[in-house]
């Protein structure tokens, strides 16, 4: 095999490469603690690279023939970790490698044994390389938590309660019946409604995140959570705090299952079974997974040709229907209160109880019915593809209680495959362990709050699990630490200690969260802590982080003498603080505080009349009623009518029991009038300043509206399109050979390295950061500046990337005694955020900012383009349940397209959102349109060579090694590439009919050719600018010449390909809810530019520190763990 | 351990009349649903029966009964209270002996010589304790029939040790509480409407009817359940088949059974082919 060529092993290093691959492999199976934790890292730093490679062998076999699933999953992830992080540091010089495309598209189908094949055939053929191990390592990974997320589905199918639901296929076989009590109408023909009314939780500590099913399945003795179920309001709005769920379910006279969801003002009358299962179609989908998880269309039905109103008929009679309604009191997003879980925990536990599937009508749950809706909730969290931890359904249970993972035993369908139930088990803390005072002091000690912040939790518990099974030493004894620290809020609490309680949260958070996972906090989270502390000192006895992640829901404990005042405090500073940074960190809401109580009773039901709805419900309903033929409408409606009618013209009478038992009618009729009449007749219309403001911003911002509509007519006609951008398929796409480009890392005579030195200390060469774009992918289409996020904590405090691209300039200064000129070029949404933000960074060499001078208005995609990017383009199928939650979704979203209109404006957001940056190919040309760069050559003629780089490549610096190859080829272009690994795609260093060049992954003739180059272009250039000002026709002195610039800029973007993509921008609407739009944007980019024959191109091969970049935020943690982020502190010099 | 009295009940409201239609017998001659019932009851050695009927009907029961009719002792059932309080009016009947208990609205075909009654009493006089009959039954059925949760009986095929008794579970609460080693998944071992008690089960009727509250109606499941936690109590798999008439189409299938396990087997499974192929 060529690997025993690459790295031969002499027989005495054979024995110890088999002790070491055994010894890992005892790490795995060993059932004694202190074995069984010990770290991977500690025992690999001691390896060599071919002992590595031997262990990797050692622990593949050994996944592939143990039977015990947990066995398999570490070792996968002792794979994983071995090719992403330690092998790699034995692979230097051998960076390149072939990654076999097959591999690639297994990869993607989630065919992942197929995919290891592939990678692993292809190493035996090439040898090891980084390029491989990237792969290897990623398809270890994702086995490993495919692995792990099918044993959760395989557990929560096989808990007892559940099961029957997967066998029920047909109506006819349908085993549950309503209840009786619920079929009894009222005088007027009426049926009662059943209300269930849920809290939600909130979690004092989650020894680092341990309910996370993988992590209390294998880990049961440290799966500990403490939390309390709490109801809300929100402080200034509501009055005294309810549960904030309020689910109501009740028989109708028509054969239709109808699911309403106030808060998010939508309602379906359902008239087929296969709608059911359809999630993605509306905002019904959890309202839907509940029906299914809670058995009454079971997901064992799914398929099933009949019609829904013979499962109706079965299950509550015939010609009858049913109707689910639910409403959360404005808790937003990100809360981190579990509101998706316990809202879910809320319908299930409704459903359950009307069809006695659990013991109590009314009144609160006993605990075995608590935990099959628990068990429940995790089924349809499943089923509607969103995932949540096993303490989530807290709000279902009472008061304060400790959460505890418990081991399997024989009995349990997970004994003999995970050390741990699915399931823990709830110890609810009496009033003699926690005592009502305790309980008081709490609610007047913590302030509650939003911060207004929603973020994806997902990648941060991929993150804690990851580290969980390799037991990196930090983290696991953080882990560890976090253990010890909820037995002592436990006795805090118990001793009725609420400062120590305090005390204790904040060093949690802190202390081990932060060491296992530093991405929990954020510099808003930590600014409002020092706010506080600096204000109150030592009545502030806290902070308390709540749920996954800090910046949306959190705790901050006062002294109870001056919570109120605390509570005033914080909704100020964090509005203000909010302020400050919404463009630099994804803000949904403007931030609230809440009252809160701790709720005794749990989910707790009452049968009550047939008015007594969630508030909202008639508003909600009635104006599409109206519309109706009133003669259409069934009995059961026209009666509703009626009586809404008496209550709108401020009969008592009607509403009496309805007010009673806090139904929606419970307000005067006058004020219940006034909310239907705002839902029925549209409000006075307001001049719209977003249509406004958008055609304003267009036009101050270069919009060219004769080229957008040319685009429109050449989107619809198809000369432009996704499909359009790829290369002639009669091109011929082959790798690069050695003398297309010269490699960084191989000597170079001095005297170029000096002249590259004496090139940056007089003040030759300066720095172009691009950051006129928002950086969809890091935010998800939030839109804020990349640019100014404060990603990670470095040298102790969060630094943005401006920050820290500042900071290497500011390093090159102090070296070389010259800081080059630092230019960061903008565009409409990123300009003022940052000359704000630059201005407040001490830098002492020139640093301008460069205003973008076009911009592009989005439109709706085509059809044909949504098809091309879902049907042709290759993609990552997702887990099976999320697949069919996003092909549902997909097929809503074409709807959206056809009926909004294809290749129209996109127009129905925020201004900024509708607008777009035309790509980076234009952040050069505004340099000369705009004036800076005559400016800047004007003060400064010795400027000669500019440093270009993305804003999110962070290693990019002036480093002389490089220099001196660009100043010793005199190219006017060189473009640094790095070797490419399975992440880096989008293009990279081609031989294009023979000639190389940069081809973009948009302009890839076919997916598969991308596979063939060994080089990824990093998109860092060394620009030679008088030979670029040739390439325009211009020269340093024309540059003022405007119409000149102007024209010859036109000429040559005539030149350069306009690509097409789709972009996914959020909509923000209602509570912090947000959608996703795919929208249609053009872009002409920079790599381009070596295809132009004029142009003197060179590609420098440089090291991957240097050339990666961070496009998702769930590549920090390894970037972090893989050295990058500490070469790169190395680089800087902070302020 | 000697059986000699058997209780029925049929003072429920939809059962009133079921044991009085008629049916054809497995020899072919046409007698009552009640006379059928008798017949069973009596070759499995029961001297004496009680009906439990709703008042003013043990006329027409005792029409129905034919040559049993002087076996016969009515219990009428006024200010009825369910099922357990049914059983419970027949409490001095019984006396202090175990008794045979079946309900009216089922009728058993048994696969052998012996009949369902006989089985029964053979298998509780053998283990000396209470015993009701079992079928595994399919959970979409579950919402018409009481339902045993326990464990086989070592090295007795078709008995089991009761531990929990449901009166018709949902299939949720039947997972987690009804579970029987050995049975087919998605199939509970439910009550087949015959049971052999002890006269314990009088007290525990007549406390459970004490503890409700008022309006509610007592079933026989509940102090059942609670028999399974004071004395031995097993459940018995017999060699036949119970049929509910009081179903929509119950009576014509429990017809057709017992036709087809009849001696005429053959015309009547012809005459039914026919039938078949005609329509």
């Amino acid at each position: 095999m060529q690997i025993s060529k690459v790295m031969s092993l002499s027989s005495s290093t054979a024995s110890a490469s088999a002790n070491l691959s055994h010894r890992l492999i005892e790490i795995i199976t060993s059932d004694d603690t202190s074995t069984r934790d010990l770290s991977l890292d500690d025992i690999c730093q001691s390896m060599t690279g071919s002992q590595l490679l031997d262990a990797c062998n050692a622990l593949d076999d050994f996944r592939r023939s143990s039977k015990n699933l947990y066995h398999r999953v570490r070792a996968l992830f002792f794979l994983f970790a071995i090719h992403r992080f330690h092998l790699p540091t034995h692979l230097a010089g051998r960076e390149c490698g072939s990654i076999p495309f097959e591999g690639f598209e297994h990869l993607l189908q989630r065919r992942f044994f197929e995919a290891i094949r592939e990678f692993l055939a292809a190493q035996a053929i090439t040898g090891p390389s980084i390029a491989i191990s990237s792969a290897l390592a990623t398809a270890y990974h994702r086995l490993a938590f495919q692995t792990l997320a099918d044993q959760v589905r395989k557990s929560v199918r096989t808990v007892r309660g559940n099961q029957w639901m997967f066998r029920t296929g047909h109506p006819a076989d349908l085993p549950l019946r309503i209840r009786k009590e619920l079929l009894t109408t009222d005088d007027s023909g009426a049926y009662p409604v059943l209300r269930e009314r849920t809290s939600v939780r909130m979690d004092f500590s989650h020894s680092g995140w341990s309910d996370i099913f993988f992590l209390g399945m294998d880990f049961p003795e440290g799966a500990r959570v403490i939390n309390a179920s709490i109801d809300l309001a929100v402080r200034g709005k509501h009055g005294q705090p309810q549960p904030p769920i309020d689910c109501g379910l009740r028989i109708i006279d028509q054969p239709v299952l109808r699911l309403v969801s106030i808060d998010l003002d939508a309602a379906a009358d359902i008239t087929s079974l296969a709608e059911v299962y359809d999630f993605g179609r509306d905002y019904l989908g959890l309202l839907k997974a509940a029906v299914i998880a809670s058995g009454l269309i079971p997901p064992g039905m799914e398929g099933c040709e009949a019609g829904i109103e013979s499962v109706l008929s079965q299950l509550v009679g015939p010609g009858l229907g049913l109707e689910i309604v639910s409403r959360v009191n404005d808790i937003p997003k990100g809360s981190r209160l579990a509101v998706s879980t316990n809202l879910l925990g809320s319908l299930i536990s409704v459903c359950m109880r009307a069809t006695g599937q659990v013991s109590q009508l009314t009144g609160p749950l006993r605990e075995e019915d608590r935990r099959i809706v628990a068990a429940r909730a995790i089924l349809g969290e499943w089923i509607g593809g969103s995932g949540g931890g096993w303490q989530d359904s807290g709000g279902v249970w009472p008061g304060i209680k400790l959460i505890e993972g418990s081991k399997a035993t024989e009995n349990d369908p997970e004994f003999g495959i995970s050390r741990g139930r699915l399931l823990p088990k709830h110890h609810v803390y009496s009033d003699q362990e926690i005592t009502p005072e305790t309980r008081q002091r709490l609610q007047e000690s913590l302030v509650l709050v939003h911060g207004g912040m929603a973020q994806n939790v997902g990648p941060i518990l991929e993150m804690v699990t990851e580290k969980y099974f390799l037991r990196s030493p930090a983290e696991w004894e953080a882990r560890q630490q976090a253990i010890v620290i909820l037995s002592s809020i436990s006795e805090a609490l118990k001793a009725g200690d609420l400062r120590r309680v305090g005390q204790l949260t904040n060093e949690n958070f802190a202390g081990p969260l932060q060491r296992i996972i530093p991405w929990c906090s954020n510099r808003y989270t930590e600014s409002l802590i020092e706010q506080c502390r600096s204000k109150y000192s030592d009545r502030f006895w806290g902070f308390w982080m709540l749920g996954g992640m800090a910046g949306g829901g959190m705790g901050f404990i006062f002294d109870p003498a001056c919570k109120a005042e605390a509570s005033e405090f914080l909704q100020e500073a964090m509005l203000k603080t909010k302020r400050e940074l919404e463009q630099s960190l994804p803000f949904a809401m403007d931030p609230v505080v809440y009252d809160f109580t701790i709720n005794d009773k749990g989910t707790c039901s009452e049968l009550e009349p047939a008015s007594s709805l969630p508030k909202g419900y008639f508003e909600l309903v009635i104006p599409a009623l109206l519309r109706q033929d009133i003669q259409m409408l069934s009995p059961q409606r026209r009666a509703e009518l009626e009586r809404v009618g008496r209550m709108s013209r401020n009969d008592s009478t009607s509403g009496t029991s309805a007010s009673a038992n806090g139904g929606d009618l419970q307000n005067s009729g006058a004020e219940f009038a006034r909310r239907l009449l705002d839902r029925i007749l549209p409000a006075p219309a307001k001049k719209s300043e977003s249509v406004n403001s958008l055609d304003q911003l267009l036009h101050e911002n270069g919009f060219d509206p004769i080229q957008h509509e040319q685009l429109r007519e050449d989107l619809l006609s198809g000369r432009l399109g996704l499909a359009q951008n790829r290369l002639a398929t009669s091109s011929t796409i082959e790798d690069v050979t050695p003398e297309d480009y010269v490699d960084s890392r191989q000597p170079i005579e001095s005297r170029w390295i000096e002249q590259a030195k004496q090139s940056i200390a007089s003040g030759e060469v300066g720095v172009l950061t691009l950051a006129a774009g928002v950086g969809s992918r890091w935010t998800q289409g939030a839109g804020v500046v990349k640019a100014l996020h404060p990603f990670c904590k470095l040298s102790g405090r969060h630094r943005t990337f401006l920050d820290l691209h500042l900071a290497k300039s500011r390093s090159v200064g102090m070296q070389f005694g010259c800081f080059p000129t630092h230019i960061i070029s903008t565009g409409y949404m990123t300009d003022s955020p940052i000359r704000a933000q630059l201005d407040r960074i001490n830098y002492a060499g020139t640093k301008v900012v460069s205003r973008g001078m076009s911009v592009g208005l989005r439109m709706i995609p085509t059809l044909r383009d949504l098809r091309y990017a879902w049907e042709e383009m290759p993609q990552q199928v997702l887990d099976e349940q999320q697949e069919k939650v996003r092909q549902s979704g997909r097929a809503a979203l074409q709807n959206w397209a056809k009926s909004t209109g294809q290749a129209a404006d996109y127009r129905d957001n925020l201004p900024m959102q509708c607008m777009h940056p035309v790509g980076h190919w234009y952040e050069v040309p505004s340099l000369l349109r705009n004036g800076t760069l005559g400016r800047l050559l004007k003060e400064q003629p010795q400027l000669k060579t500019l440093l270009l780089h993305n804003i999110d490549t962070l290693g990019a610096s002036i480093d002389p090694q490089v220099l001196a190859l660009h100043l010793r080829r005199q190219a006017c272009l060189s473009f640094e590439v790095i070797a490419r690994r399975i992440e880096d795609r989008g293009g990279g260093l081609a031989r294009v009919n023979g000639l190389p060049r940069l081809v973009e992954g948009l302009a890839m003739p076919s997916e598969a050719e991308e596979f063939k180059l060994s080089y990824y272009n990093s998109m860092t250039t060394w620009i030679d600018i008088d030979q670029l000002l040739d390439v325009f026709g211009l020269t340093r002195d024309n540059l003022d010449q405007q119409e000149l610039v102007d024209n010859s800029i036109r000429q040559l973007a005539r030149r350069m390909p306009t690509y097409i993509t789709l972009k996914d921008v959020k909509k923000r609407w209602g509570n912090g809810q947000e959608d996703v739009f795919p929208v249609t944007q053009f872009e002409k980019l920079w790599g381009d530019m070596s295809a132009l024959p004029e142009v003197e191109c060179q590609f420098i091969v440089v090291p991957t520190l240097r050339g990666q970049q961070l496009k998702e935020q769930a590549q920090l943690d390894g970037w972090m763990r893989d050295g990058s982020a500490a070469a790169i502190e190395q680089l800087c010099s902070w302020e | 351990m000697h059986i000699s009295k058997a209780i029925i009940t049929a003072a429920g409201k939809s059962q009133a009349h079921l044991p009085l239609q008629s049916v054809v017998n497995r020899s072919g001659d046409v007698c009552t649903a009640l006379e059928t019932l008798l017949n069973d009851v009596t070759s499995a050695g029961i001297e004496e029966i009680a009906i439990i009927i709703r008042p003013g009907s043990a006329n027409e029961y005792r029409t129905a009964a034919g040559r049993h009719a002087e076996r016969l002792s009515f219990f009428e059932q006024d200010n009825p209270r369910g099922y357990g309080d049914a059983i419970l009016r027949a409490k001095r009947f019984a006396g202090d002996q175990y008794f045979l208990h079946l309900v009216s609205d089922h009728l058993y075909v048994s696969r052998t010589e012996k009949s369902c009654a006989a089985q029964l009493i053979e298998v509780a006089t053998r283990e000396q304790c209470s015993v009701s009959a079992v079928q595994p039954t399919r959970e979409n059925q579950l919402a018409s029939f009481g339902a045993v949760g326990g464990s086989p009986v070592a090295l007795k095929s078709g008995l089991y040790q009761v531990t929990e008794v449901i009166e018709k579970p949902t299939p949720t609460i039947a997972e987690q509480h009804l579970i029987v080693a050995g049975q087919r998944a998605g199939h509970y071992l439910c009550l087949f409407g015959m049971h052999v008690l002890s006269p314990a089960i009088f007290e525990l009727l007549e406390k459970n009817i004490a503890q409700l509250p008022d309006g509610q109606l007592a079933s026989l499941s509940d102090s059942l359940n609670r028999l399974a936690h004071t004395q031995r109590y097993l459940a018995s798999e017999l060699d036949g088949v119970r049929y509910n008439i009081g179903e929509k189409y119950g009576l014509l299938i429990a017809q057709m059974a017992i036709a087809l396990s009849g001696g005429d087997r053959d015309r009547v499974l012809t005459e039914l082919l026919e039938l078949v192929a005609k329509n």
